[in-house]
């Protein structure tokens, strides 16, 4: 293992070389670079495998004992690349080292690229108008995937900043510990399954295995042996009664225990679910009718029940711990709650002078909310017309100023009082002639009704050929905002970037409209469906044209 | 202000439920003869105030005929619910009426801070538990002056008799005589002392036994006390026997007493007797008359009171043992004596315990129904209404269910008879560790976790098979799926760990993340707890909650039912085991805004014999088509009833129906469908 610093032509740092690396059964040597790994094959000085950490979603390594020892780089695209460390001497260890050093450096890039994919990809799967454009532009290559996002991933950022940055934290799944049932590896072992996530979910809900990791890795065990010693502990597994001494988890559990104990014995901030002050006298010793409750006493339990306790005791405290997991940030008004019983706490053996969470609880518990005249502000009622239909399906919900019943209310009632004392103005009525032209122009027929020939379009035309023209025009719209976003073009930028919109204009109005008119024309010989579409892109043409004159006055 | 046959009625709101006035209506009549009454309503119906209002009214119009409200209950915060709804009567009242408040109410809770106050006797009413009247040992300390011209009512009473039952029944352990071997040796000791100081105290202590307890039986004949089942009449009219009259004397009969017991615990197998055949045996091994051993109590605490012992409870044990000396020697019926050298589940360690249990909950609760001109046993779940008089051995005037009325039905109550894959679902003992029946069971609460929002409740039939079930759960990764949906929370022994897990559970349900808690029907949420809105979704009862039923206390039991009140065993166990179903799915509703699925998940639920037994306000919204269900048609059916029920609901929309202005329930109509409200048996 060598360190070289420097390498002329490239002028990046290489971090780790490895030789003796095979890949597609051919000989060379494996770089780790600053920014991306690269693998050359022997005796030549290029590469012919480079990938960046930011394009690489994960490594994969093969399992020990295999006779291949391997490390596969999964790209976010979905291909892999496969690494045969061949050296018989160091293989394994070349293969750590190699491992080791990516663990450390992927996650620095994965997290931004990460970031903007899940972007993309949220915004394609959320908009399915947007993911046809994207189809029909990028996909069809009438432009390239970096110029269709370029001003789309702006826009958001700009358009709302603040959802972006108020994002809700989000809690953790109460079943992340499913998530990792283990397989069976086919040779009499198991196989945790291991991401991020899940690691994340682990440190957030059990603090104490996080401190336990920091305390221990790198220094004492290599991160696999923590988990692995992990997943074989009793703390992972409660229902076995085992507490090895050298378990280094024993002592998690029994700080658990002990944060588990504290909470019970702090008790409960609501007296109504306090089942300990639930009954106003137990019966004295020695009274009663005695019932065969299960005794608690751990003497006499068979060990099956005591697993069988812990196994309840462990879910009460994982989704405890979960619970505080998510609601750690906003801790707040839980803890108020608290601090305004203890202020007088120490009058509780007064049934007439409790405490204010008590007697809040107390009155909240005796109200009928339906006895009592409602004075609540009024609310307007929904009217569902078709409740199947809210009760059935989601339906996109459109963005749009919501108002509050109140305004409605207002508004209605405004109204109302308009017209209550609506007073005709007669002396500023139109001329007969003009109103009944008026009403002409407005009746079926009429010049203002043409609208009413659109639909015998509408009914003349295939949907699936509406489809494609609307797409046509979604794409059509996307360029054009493109093109005209450039201008005024003061900037080289810019000029670049016109010319090229111009030919991307150029680009769609033959591969795509000019196949599509054809089409129609076979079809619908009188019908004009596209005259629009040229004629906007013919603005855009002329404008262009205006343009680039203007230019080559200025220049000559 | 409401007028019901006559009486006006202050009543603190707005509107009122169809369902409260016919109650107050049948409370009425109930007060105007005198009796006694069985009265079921749905929690959630406000069926605290109704009573209050009503009995209030009573007391201020007919001073004379009824003179004190008292008031029991069984939890601390349903005692402190009643004094807070009892606060706003009390507020609307002088609202109403312009003048200061005269009346005068008294909680009594926690026994920690009793003290008797003197207006215990001058309050107008009293709000206290159920023990204060029914366990003799305090009655006699805090109630037995309270006048006959009261109205007792005992709230949540489905479980009565059992609390009648507990307040009678001793159980002694080896570590019980150990401590009374204690006592009796200090009580000598001070006895000793005493004779060399002060030797007169201990001579006025026999001449007043001499004489009797004379006093006690002058203000039992004047009808100032209570009576005492502990204390019966017949021993006021005699002196103390003269072998335990002096201190001395009485002391070294205790001590024999307590070798006897020592004696009769050193057993190897498990004994059974009689009351007489107990009496028999103690006179023939060690010459213990039946006479002195019904005296043992009063003749300790006169002891005690001579010797100016401060702190009774160091004595509780001797007490204990003399407490059962005078049950023992005074009912010959009633009682059964089981004696087990060891625990059932534990054969190899001897652990001897006597248990001397009380089978009939009529004794205790006599003197109540004797000295008291109206007793109101009312509750949200008294079904099978005619079984209550029979076991409490007394004749109702009235006896009447309401149902409550509905303006959307707002319980679902399903059986689940079946699996999807027709496996019959049941708790019965034979399929218990049945493992089909059991991931059945699992797949029911997995695919409701997924379509009930927020709050799911599940009860078990017991702690043990709870337990059994969560770990095969576990083990089949049921749970965890579970978990993908909501949180999980579960019942544990430990009363403090389990409202620790209960406050996580509101917690959970209150931030939207949803929550399940699996609790044990007869365990103490299931009977303490209520789960009010999202906090309560759906209800799952897993299989029928049968009592334990090789308890040798539980056997005798039934034996004894059967003999007295010719109530079969089925019968009892059945009725048992529906009450507490119908506690546990009824904790969910608790209101008519609030709604909830009950899902009786057990094949046995659809007989007649069963679902018969459930109170009137869920039987009747039980159809033919929600009998024998699978999971999965349950689950479509919840679905559909979640989707209703997740409309806005308003007040307009029970006005009128299961809502009532003034100006409607004064009309004639509303008044005929009125009187149809009350089921009358």
């Amino acid at each position: 293992m060598h360190l070289i610093q420097t390498m002329a032509a490239l002028s990046e740092e290489v971090l780790l070389v490895v030789k003796k690396v095979r890949q597609r059964k051919q000989d060379g040597t494996l770089y780790l670079m600053a920014e991306r790994i690269a693998w050359g094959p022997e005796g030549k000085d290029r590469f012919t495998v480079s990938h960046l950490y930011a394009d690489t979603r994960c490594q994969k390594i093969s399992p020990d004992g295999k006779a291949k020892i391997q490390l596969q780089l999964v790209l976010h695209t979905g291909e892999s690349t496969t690494f045969h460390f061949s050296n018989d001497s160091s293989a394994l260890k070349d293969r750590d080292a190699a491992k080791e050093l990516l663990q450390q450096l992927l996650p620095k890039f994965k997290k931004k690229a990460n970031k903007e994919l899940e972007e993309k990809n949220r915004m394609l799967q959320e908009d399915p108008v947007l993911f046809q454009l994207y189809k029909d532009l990028v996909v069809s290559q009438v432009i390239s995937a970096d110029e269709f996002w370029a001003n789309r991933l702006g826009d958001t950022n700009h358009a709302d900043p603040s959802l972006s940055n108020n994002k809700q934290e989000v809690g953790i799944s109460g079943a992340f510990l499913a998530d990792i049932r283990p397989q069976t590896d086919g040779c009499n072992g198991l196989r945790y399954n291991l991401t991020a996530d899940i690691i994340e979910s682990i440190f957030r809900t059990y603090p104490t295995v996080k401190e336990k990791y920091c305390e221990n890795v790198p220094h004492n065990l290599t991160e696999k042996e923590f988990w692995t010693r992990f997943f074989q502990s009793h703390y992972f597994h409660r229902d076995r009664i085992n507490t090895g001494t050298q378990d280094i988890f024993s002592e998690c559990a029994k700080q658990d225990e002990q944060g588990l104990k504290s909470m019970v014995v702090q008790g409960v901030k609501n007296p109504l679910v306090d089942l300990l002050s639930l009954e106003d006298k137990t019966l004295d010793e020695g009274y009663g009718v005695c019932t065969t409750l299960p005794s608690t006493s751990n003497s006499n339990r068979s060990v099956k029940e005591s697993s069988n306790s812990a196994i309840i005791k462990r879910f009460n405290h994982h989704s405890a711990m979960v619970l505080a997991a998510g609601s750690r940030k906003g801790e707040t008004p839980a803890n108020q709650a608290s601090e305004t019983s203890n202020t007088d706490g120490n009058s509780r053996d007064s049934v007439f002078f409790q405490p204010p969470v008590k007697k809040v609880k107390l009155k909240e518990a005796i109200e009928y909310e339906d006895l009592q005249r409602e004075n609540r502000p009024k609310t307007v009622a929904l009217n569902l017309k078709k409740s199947d239909r809210y009760a059935h399906g989601p339906v996109p919900l459109q963005s749009q100023q919501y108002t509050t019943s109140q305004d409605i209310i207002n508004s209605v009632n405004y109204i109302q009082h308009e017209m209550v004392n609506y007073k005709p103005n007669l002396t500023q009525v139109l001329s007969s002639t003009t109103a009944s032209s008026a009403i002409a122009a407005l009746s079926s027929g009429g010049v203002l009704m043409q609208a009413a020939t659109q639909q015998a379009i509408n009914q003349m035309v295939p949907s699936e050929v509406q489809g494609e023209l609307k797409h046509l025009y979604a794409a059509a719209g996307e360029l054009l905002r493109h093109f005209w976003s450039c201008f005024p073009v003061n900037t080289p930028f810019m000029e670049e970037k016109v010319t090229k919109m111009k030919s991307n204009l150029e680009r769609f109005q033959m591969t795509k409209l000019c196949p599509f008119q054809e089409k129609i024309q076979r079809q619908y010989l009188s019908t004009n469906l596209t005259g629009h579409l040229e004629e906007m892109l013919q603005t855009a043409y002329s404008k262009f044209h205006i343009w680039q004159t203007r230019r080559m006055l200025r220049k000559t | 202000m409401l007028n019901i046959e006559g009486l006006l009625v202050h009543f603190p709101y707005d509107y009122i439920y169809p369902e409260q006035y016919s109650y107050m209506l049948e409370l009425k009549r109930t007060l105007d003869a005198k009796g006694h009454g069985v009265l079921e309503m749905p929690s959630g119906t406000g069926k605290t105030i109704s009573l209050l209002s009503l009995i209030v009214a009573y007391q201020k119009v007919f001073p004379l005929e009824v003179s004190k409200l008292i008031y029991c209950s069984r939890t601390v915060p349903e005692i402190e619910k009643v004094v807070e709804e009892l606060r706003k009567l009390m507020e609307y009242y002088s609202k109403q009426t312009g003048e200061s408040n005269n009346f005068l109410a008294l909680a009594l809770s926690s026994r920690k801070n009793l003290c008797i106050h003197p207006e215990l006797m001058h309050a107008n009413i009293v709000v206290y538990s159920y023990h204060y009247l029914l366990d003799p040992k305090i009655a006699d300390l805090v109630s037995k002056e309270l006048t006959k011209k009261s109205v007792v009512v005992f709230d949540e009473a489905h479980n009565i008799d059992n609390v009648c039952i507990d307040s009678m029944s001793v159980n002694i352990s080896r570590r019980t005589l150990d401590r009374c071997q204690t006592n009796v040796e200090t009580l000598q000791n001070t006895i000793q002392k005493i004779k060399e100081t002060d030797a007169t105290k201990l001579k006025m202590e026999y001449r007043r036994l001499v004489e009797g307890l004379k006093e006690a039986n002058v203000a039992r004949e004047t009808d100032v006390y209570l009576s005492n089942p502990v204390l019966p009449d017949e021993i006021l009219q005699e002196a103390v026997p003269g072998t335990i009259r002096t201190a001395e004397h009485f002391v070294g009969f205790l001590k024999r007493f307590l070798e006897y017991l020592k004696s009769r615990l050193r057993v190897h197998h498990v004994v059974q007797e009689s009351t007489p055949q107990f009496l028999k045996d103690i006179f023939d091994k060690v010459c213990i008359d039946r006479k002195p051993l019904r005296f043992c109590a009063e003749r300790l605490r006169s002891l005690l009171r001579t010797l100016e012992i401060a702190d009774i409870a160091d004595f509780s044990a001797v007490t204990l043992i003399s407490n059962f000396a005078t049950l023992v020697s005074t009912y010959s019926q009633g009682f059964t004596i089981i004696i087990e050298p060891f625990e059932d589940r534990t054969p190899t360690i001897a652990n001897p315990v006597l248990h001397f249990s009380c089978m009939d909950p009529s004794i205790a609760i006599k003197p109540v129904f004797q000295r008291f001109q109206s007793v109101i046993i009312t509750s949200g779940t008294l079904s099978p209404l005619d079984i209550y008089p029979r076991i409490l051995d007394f004749r109702p005037v009235t006896m009447a269910s309401f149902t409550m009325t509905l303006a959307r039905t707002c319980l679902c109550p399903l059986i689940v008879g079946r699996g999807n894959d027709q496996v019959a679902l049941s708790s019965k003992f034979e399929t218990r560790e049945d493992f089909a029946v059991i991931r059945n069971y699992g797949s029911l609460l997995q695919e409701m976790s997924a379509i009930v929002p927020d709050g799911i409740v599940a009860f078990f039939t017991s702690y043990m098979y709870m337990e059994n079930i969560v770990a095969a759960w576990y083990e089949q990764g049921i749970l965890e799926n579970i978990q993908r949906n909501k949180l999980i929370f579960i019942e544990t022994p430990d009363a403090a760990e389990t409202s620790m897990a209960l406050e996580k559970y509101q917690e959970a349900c209150e931030n939207g993340r949803g929550a399940i808690l699996l609790s044990v029907a007869r365990g103490k949420v299931s009977e303490g707890i209520d789960f009010v809105h999202h906090f309560g979704r759906a209800v799952i009862m897993f299989g029928v909650p049968y009592v334990y039923t090789q308890s040798r206390i539980l056997k005798a039991r039934l034996e004894y039912l059967r003999d007295q009140f010719q109530i079969r065993e089925n019968d009892f166990l059945t009725f048992d085991a529906m009450r507490h179903a119908a506690q546990c799915v009824g904790r969910v509703i608790r209101g008519k805004t609030d709604y909830g699925l009950m899902i009786f998940a057990d094949k046995r639920y659809a007989r007649a014999d069963k679902r018969g037994k459930l109170p009137r306000w869920i039987q009747e919204h039980i159809s033919d088509g929600s009998l024998n269900l699978t999971v999965d048609e349950a689950v479509q059916l919840s679905k559909h009833f979640l989707r209703q029920m997740a409309q806005p609901f308003r007040q307009e929309d029970q006005l009128g129906l299961s809502l009532l202005t003034l100006e409607q329930l004064e009309s004639e109509e509303m008044l005929k469908k009125i009187s149809q409200i009350a089921h009358q048996t």
